[in-house]
């Protein structure tokens, strides 16, 4: 198959580019995958690129190159396909908006992915008859505003195929959007075996990292590590990441007299010696769309005590096999997970091991294996043949008639305030 | 030990880590280094024996050249052991195969948990510390300190107008007249704390109303008057720059010239100072 990827930003660095990456590397050892990144800001990619995977950009953003688009006219008037409930709507314009219809209207491929709601919209209004069209969800349709959410059962009709990374959320589009002849699949975030020795469960140490934003619950976490010190005062917590919540945590772990066990340890990458330097891995998230620092974490061989968060955690930890899921917002309850498996040195090994063996289901060759799946049947249905190809746009021409119907619901809802955004 | 003779350092290539080749580092628990190497593209034979890995000290003076040779899966490997002799330092990582320039290395995988929460035995009298980091250029380098003997800043608690300062010394004993000193940086004061000693742990407090504005480095005096004078500072662990990482609340003081502050923090180096500040 052909397969061609169309991404925000695959220079940059953050969750869905790395898994793009892992997901495009794997499936190129097998067919002929392209990412096409919307936005260019550098050079070279952060993350590592099977040489076999073709990168190319649509708009350069390169500030002291000769390409640079960034002053071009059409890049300063507003995008109006990528809509405006979208987070990255400032990004796009007039020109992504061009430069995108006119790559999706000849796109070489047997199947387009994109990686975020307003790509989606695009691939739905813009691609070529022919490819199958998947959408994925990196977020939660939940997370998604009222207006974007909006916006997105008019497009997402016109897709083959939408793909969540979690259960709960493919159980939310199914129940919330009316999307007629649209696959919704469940496939989680690959994560790739890490090129250091898993932890050996010795060291004394907790590790938590991701952004520090307020929706980690790194202020919780800290309090639960005062009373871990309590008991344990040989053990000690490193917390990485960068963020704006930084002064803040700062602030409560000097009102707590905990500046010798609590470490702000600043952004790390790779991630990967630095949950090896861990026995035990925290998350105390109010919210994960996956989680995957969890799988990160378990991969490395930690178990992972994390608070029972929409979506994510309850789908990755096996409780009490290969982690403990505590509930959330509870300080106490995250604190008696992290001494139970401190103070306990054998059920601590015990997990590792088994967070270890678990964590083999997200290898970027399972999990790639899932999208093949997913591919070759939309393929098959409809993709290449002449047939395939009536039905297809018959089906999105009703699904879009569908979609405009819902639209006009959701108005109505909006006003009277029924609905309310995530 | 073994002491690897300075050379004249070459030209090095320029800072830019875009393409740089990338090191995987990986330390053990004695403080020594190695670093594996991708084998460069069409110079497999002629690398072997001929490359070499340079670490070159900040200042253009010092050079260490360590022989690149090829390990089990096909990458070159070079080795600092931890009885080699790197002076005290910021030393920049090169690889250079046969006659070219050398070319500065970019960091890969550092594998240093063996050196989180290290206990180095001081038999030796010394303890000798390398941690390899990325510079703010992208690049790779490594930070080295030759303490003998060495006193390991460990727990700060901040107290009332005090703080209590707790370590272990490495590579000496502790005498009954055992004491610690702080010195004004910019100035010729010098006060004095008593020591508690237990076996090779000591802890001090700091009376910081008895300290003037300034900057107060400590230091340990493990043999009393007549023995070395010891700059305390925290160095065993796997973390190269403390400063940003190990900071302290502010100790808010009323002193007779009015209203100061105090604050510990570890100077670029590592090692312990106070800054005491007045509004």
């Amino acid at each position: 198959m052909q397969i061609s990827f169309l991404i925000h930003n695959a220079y940059g660095i953050g969750g869905t580019i790395r898994t793009t990456y892992n997901l495009a590397n794997t499936l190129a050892e097998q067919h002929d995958v392209e990412i096409v990144s919307v936005l260019r800001h550098r050079d070279e990619p952060v993350f590592a690129r099977n040489p076999r995977v073709r990168l190319r950009h649509l708009v350069d953003l390169r500030r002291n190159g000769p390409g640079y688009e960034g002053d071009d006219p059409e890049h300063l008037k507003p995008a109006r396909v990528f809509p405006k409930g979208e987070l990255r709507h400032d990004q796009y314009s007039a020109l992504t908006d061009r430069r995108i219809a006119e790559h999706l209207s000849t796109v070489d491929a047997d199947v387009v992915v994109g990686t975020r709601p307003g790509l989606n919209v695009h691939l739905a209004r813009d691609t070529r008859r022919g490819p199958a069209r998947v959408g994925q969800e990196h977020l939660t349709l939940d997370s998604h505003s009222v207006a974007l959410r909006t916006q997105l059962r008019a497009a997402y009709p016109r897709l083959d195929a939408v793909t969540t990374t979690t259960e709960a959320d493919a159980a939310a589009y199914r129940r919330k959007m009316r999307l007629p002849g649209v696959r919704v699949e469940a496939v989680p975030n690959s994560v790739p075996a890490p090129a250091v020795e898993p932890a050996d469960g010795s060291a004394k140490w907790v590790v938590a990292a991701g952004r520090l934003a307020p929706v980690k619950r790194y202020d919780l976490l800290i309090r639960a590590f005062d009373l871990v010190r309590a008991q344990r005062p040989d053990w000690r917590l490193r917390i990485y990441g960068s963020g704006k919540q930084k002064d803040r945590l700062r602030q409560v772990i000097d009102e707590l007299g905990l500046y010798n066990h609590v470490l702000l340890m600043g952004p790390a990458h790779p991630i990967e010696p630095e949950w090896a330097k861990g026995s035990i891995a925290a998350v105390t998230s109010s919210m994960e769309s996956f989680g995957m620092t969890i799988v990160e974490a378990m991969r490395c061989g930690l178990p992972v005590v994390s608070t029972d968060c929409p979506h994510g955690p309850g789908e990755i930890i096996d409780n009490g096999v290969d982690g403990r899921l505590v509930p959330v917002g509870d300080v106490r309850a995250i604190a008696g997970g992290l001494l139970e498996l401190i103070n306990d040195d054998a059920l601590r090994r015990k997990m590792a091991d088994a967070a270890l063996k678990d964590a083999e289901r997200f290898d970027p060759a399972r999990i790639a294996e899932r999208y093949e799946s997913v591919f070759s049947g939309l393929v098959a249905r409809g993709g290449a043949s002449g047939i395939g190809r009536v039905r297809g746009s018959l089906h999105r021409t009703r699904g879009a008639l569908l979609g405009g119907a819902y639209a006009v619901r959701d108005a109505g809802l909006t006003v009277f305030g029924k609905e309310r955004s995530a | 030990m073994t002491t690897l003779a300075p050379q004249a350092a070459p030209r090095p290539t320029g800072e830019d880590a875009a393409a740089a080749p990338r090191a995987d580092c990986v330390a053990d628990s004695a403080g020594g280094l190695t670093f594996d190497l991708p084998q460069p593209d069409g110079t497999g034979e002629a690398a072997a024996g001929r490359a070499h890995l340079v670490l070159r000290r900040r200042d253009g003076l010092q050079e260490v050249r360590l022989p690149l040779v090829p390990a089990a899966d096909g990458r070159l490997r070079a080795a600092l052991p931890g009885g080699v002799d790197l002076p005290e330092g910021r030393w920049d990582a090169f690889a250079q195969t046969a006659d070219g320039p050398p070319e500065r290395l970019a960091p890969g995988l550092n594998d240093l948990r063996s050196l989180v929460d290290r206990a180095p035995d001081g038999a030796r009298g010394h303890v000798a510390v390398r941690i390899p980091y990325a510079t703010k250029h992208g690049n790779l380098s490594v930070r080295s300190w030759l303490r003998a003997p060495h006193a390991e800043a460990g727990e700060l608690h901040i107290g009332q107008d005090a703080l209590d300062v707790r370590g272990q010394v490495y590579g000496t004993a502790l005498a009954p007249d055992a004491y610690a000193e702080l010195t004004l940086r910019k100035g010729t004061a010098v006060l004095r704390a008593e020591v508690h000693r237990d076996r090779t742990a000591f802890g001090f407090t700091v009376d910081c109303t008895a300290l003037s504005e300034g900057v107060w480095d400590l230091w340990l005096r493990p043999a009393g008057e007549g023995g070395p004078r010891v700059r305390i500072a925290r160095l065993l662990d796997d973390i190269a720059d403390k400063k940003p990482v190990y900071t302290y609340p502010r100790i808010t003081l009323e002193t007779p010239a009015g209203p100061a502050t105090a604050t510990p923090y570890y100077t670029g180096d590592n090692d312990l100072s106070v800054k005491v500040t007045t509004p």
